[in-house]
Parts: structure tokens; sequence; C-alpha cells
């Protein structure tokens, strides 16, 4: 029985409760959508994918989950160093920890259609976009990551 | 009898003097705070960072969390009264009896955490977002230090990063 409790208080402390609760609050998948970079579009990705050092999802606008396909995302670090990604089918863009790690705080731009929108304000140390960028959009969030507000080319 | 009142007396004393406690706390100057508030908003308060109520020093401003309800995050230029004010009492707020030190006495303010972890010279999750005697250390150094350079620091805010 001592030993039985003491396994039970060495898992207790391994675990990461405020992780699995991110992780719970996330929800499972949708049906018919595989687990691959199509998945979960909107979600903070860099909660379950450690070897995601930036990500995120965008939109078109700010209303309709329509994602944004073929945008280039302009990544630039506090030392200058310039990184583009294009967002796949859903709006989803990946960059991997073996690829790209930002010097934060880092800024980033949007490039579609031969315009560049810049975020107003700097990232200050987290690559996930829906870390703060969800919905419903209110004061500690502007809503999720979108083009233009029309849903037009910028 | 005459221990009893000897005792009540000591309580009576000491419960009801002053303690340090209830010393008055000296804060920076608060008109010129807005100009080191942007600063704040810019490098500190980013939604991921310090623009959250979860954090002792909460930076609510234009670029990250809004303090009405009605606003919304990433409007340039837009922090309210309010905002400023709420981010001077979440300043001064942090180590009150510190900042009086440093306030009237001119002790160093790299006593106070606030200073440390934004040099680096603390564990700051944040990293280092300053360095002893650049812009960005001026603007907070000279409104501690009751001269705050309101031009740096505008300058500091509105540079590259």
């Amino acid at each position: 029985m001592k030993k039985l409790h003491l396994l039970l208080v060495v898992l207790y402390a391994c675990s990461d409760p405020v992780h699995a609760q991110q992780k719970a609050a996330l929800g499972g998948e949708v049906a018919g959508v595989p687990h691959g970079p199509t998945h979960r579009p909107g979600q903070p990705c860099l909660v379950c994918h450690g070897n995601f050092s930036v990500a995120g999802t965008v939109y078109l606008d700010p209303i309709e989950k329509n994602g944004a396909r073929d945008v280039v995302v302009v990544l630039t670090d506090s030392q200058m160093r310039e990184h583009t990604v294009k967002t796949n089918e859903v709006g989803t863009f990946i960059v991997r920890t073996n690829e790209w790690q930002p010097v934060y705080p880092m800024k980033v731009a949007l490039e579609y259609g031969g315009v560049t929108t810049p975020m107003t304000a700097d990232i200050g140390r987290d690559g996930a976009c829906a870390t703060c960028h969800f919905d419903p959009a209110g004061p500690t969030s502007p809503g999720h990551v979108y083009l233009s507000p029309d849903g037009g080319t910028p | 009898m005459s221990r009893f009142h000897d005792i009540a007396l000591a309580v009576l004393i000491f419960g009801c003097s002053p303690s340090a406690s209830d010393a008055p706390i000296a804060v920076p100057d608060r008109a010129t705070f807005p100009a080191v508030a942007d600063l704040l908003v810019k490098r500190c308060g980013t939604l991921d960072c310090h623009g959250t109520a979860y954090r002792n020093l909460r930076i609510y401003g234009s670029q990250g969390m809004r303090l009405s309800p009605g606003d919304r995050p990433l409007s340039k230029g837009t922090t309210t009264a309010a905002e400023y004010e709420a981010d001077f009492q979440s300043v001064v707020g942090l180590e009150p009896e510190i900042l009086t030190t440093v306030v009237k006495d001119g002790v160093s303010p790299d006593h106070l955490t606030f200073v440390r972890k934004a040099r680096g010279t603390e564990h700051h999750k944040g990293g280092s977002l300053m360095q002893e005697g650049d812009a960005q250390d001026r603007c907070i150094t000279s409104w501690l230090a009751g001269s705050t350079d309101v031009v740096g620091c505008q300058n500091a805010a509105n540079g590259s990063f």
C-alpha cells in the first residue's frame, strides 16, 4: 500500500495540471479532419506542439471563419532576423523549432495581393497567435487574425 | 492588578503606535507618468506578457489589454486616462516601501524588482528588455528620480523594438 501511495505521489508530482487544463480546454478533434497541418485552425498550436516555434491561422475577415490561403507571414525578431512562411489551405502556418526560433520580441506582417499589413504591436514571448487572438473579440483579445476588415484583398 | 495594568498599558502603547507599514508612501510624479506608460504599454504590455490581469504588474493600454469592455487591443494611440491611472496604480503598488526609498531617499532603482527584471539582472520570463543607461532605462529611472525625460520616453516608445 505504501508503494502505491508513493507511486501516486510521484505521478502527481510529474504531471502539469495547468498544461493539462489548457489542452482539455481545446476540446476534441473535428470528425473527418485528420490530425495534421489542417486540423484545429485558430487554436493555440504551441499548447500541444512543443516542436513549433511560431504557428497560427490567418482568416480573410474579422467576422467569418474562412481561412486565408497563400498568405505570406513575415516574422522579424529583435535581432532583425527575418523568416517567411506561407499559410496552407485552411489559413494555418507553422514554423518548427528546427527551422527558426525568434529572439523576442518579434514583429509580424502579412503579405497578400501585393499589400503588406503589419501587426501594430510586437509579440512579447508567445509564438502561438491564438494565445492572444481568440474569439470573441473583447478587451483582452482583438479577435482572430484576419487580413482586412472587409475580407477582400487589403 | 498592577501587573495586569502594566500589561494592558504595554498592549495599548504598542498596539496603537504607528508601524512601518503606516509610514507615508512616496511615489514618482503622476503627471509625467503617461510618457512612461506609453513605453510600458509597448514593451511590457503585450497580451502575452503583462497585458493580463493575472500578473502583479498589469498593464492596460491601446496595444494590449483594455480597461473598458468596449475597447479593443491593437488600437494604437488610444490609451485612455483611466488606463494610465490603472497602470500607475499597478506600478506603484508593486513594492511601495522600496519605491519610497528610491523616490524619497535616492536609493538605487535596481532595488526594485520591476527594474531588475526589465534589465534582466533578475530572472524574467520576458528576458532583458533594457540595458542600464539605454533610452528605455533612462525613461524609467528618470521618472523614478523625479525628472522624467518625457521626450526620451516618447522616442523610446516609438523605437523599433
